[in-house]
């Protein structure tokens, strides 16, 4: 059931999927790796579309340095726990939803439990070894996986569906050098909108997902394109030999 | 008309090489190439690439091996750098070499 103030917010869009389609949403669990360039968006757009519950989780303070591209956060917030700037932000933008703020460090031995019983997973986090780690426990819990990252003007994103389409191994099986990366704050936009759409499509079970494909964004030239991606029968995080081993285990 | 077939084989190929993201910066984005016979895609892509120092060596190491993160399509479909190695071109192929990018 919405409240007054909820069929009012939601109007517009429920012109598009429905009270049945904002019931939806409603009853969805999200979680962002990431407060950062792409979690901004991300957080966001789920947020005012009314994503019942957002997890956040962010092991960051905010920083000056941040601020061209990291839009949860506002000058006040230097020297605050991401999360919390994030989570304040969020609940301001729509007071009627769920916002988890979790300051830590996802590693290997938290990264399932963080997830929970999430009914999605949007990768924002700025290093692969994470990536992976999100990645593996998407196939573990079968969590549909919405990965996003940027460089300078240049983006890209896809749609893990375990079990179902390439996951980010199959497509990445080696991790770019570590780097301090340059970005303008509107290439995180981009990328994230194209990720909170994907999300709102995935919890909607709507249109035609970026599975098996990779989205590539340059904004130099304004160009999008999307490659075609399959799944890696010898992936060590989701091949067929790597699901033998796991059941014989 | 077997001579007339030998001849076509003799022509040049055009193939397309898109470079994506920083490598487009450094070696521009869509470079047509015309090799003459079906040789191997990795020397194709070294010989484009050697116009710019910072481009090449962007996309191969010291020892001319493709870097592990570089990703290779072939009309569409990825191709283990392993195998660019000794894969051959062919007349229309379309090449894209991009770079993952890691930010957030």
């Amino acid at each position: 059931m919405f409240s007054q103030r909820e069929l009012e917010r939601y109007k517009r869009q429920i012109m598009l999927f429905g009270n049945e389609g904002q019931e939806q949403l409603k009853k969805s669990t999200v979680v962002i790796a990431g407060a950062g360039g792409i979690g901004s968006p991300v957080a966001l757009y789920l947020a005012v579309a009314g994503v019942g519950t957002i997890k956040i989780v962010d092991n960051d303070m905010v920083e000056q340095s941040n601020l061209n591209r990291q839009i949860l956060h506002n000058e006040r917030d230097i020297g605050r726990k991401k999360v919390d700037s994030a989570a304040e932000t969020l609940q301001a933008i729509n007071p009627d939803i769920t916002i988890w703020a979790i300051h830590t460090t996802i590693d290997a031995k938290n990264a399932k439990s963080l997830v929970g019983n999430a009914d999605g997973i949007v990768d924002a986090m700025d290093n692969f070894p994470t990536r992976y780690l999100l990645n593996d426990v998407a196939i573990v819990k079968k969590i549909p996986l919405f990965h996003g990252a940027i460089r300078g003007f240049y983006g890209q994103a896809t749609t893990i569906i375990p079990g179902k389409s390439a996951c980010l191994r199959c497509i990445f099986p080696k991790a770019p050098p570590k780097e301090v990366f340059p970005v303008i704050g509107v290439t995180p936009g981009v990328i994230g909108a194209v990720q909170a759409t994907e999300v709102i499509k995935y919890l909607l079970n709507k249109g035609e997902l970026l599975t098996n494909r990779l989205f590539i964004w340059d904004g130099m030239r304004s160009l999008a394109e999307d490659v075609r991606v399959e799944k890696n029968p010898d992936c060590e995080a989701c091949g067929t030999k790597k699901e033998r081993r796991r059941k014989r285990k | 008309m077997w001579y007339k077939k030998r001849e076509e084989k003799e022509e040049k190929m055009s193939v397309t090489i898109r470079f994506f993201a920083q490598f487009g910066e450094l070696l521009g984005t869509d470079i047509s190439a015309e090799p003459t016979s079906g040789g191997a895609l990795a020397d194709l892509i070294k010989e484009v690439a050697s116009k710019n120092k910072e481009g090449y060596d962007a996309i191969f190491d010291k020892n001319g091996a493709f870097r592990e993160f570089v990703i290779i399509m072939r009309n569409g479909k990825r191709l283990d750098t392993a195998h660019a190695e000794n894969a051959r071109v062919a007349d229309g192929d379309e090449i894209a070499v991009f770079p993952p990018v890691a930010g957030g």
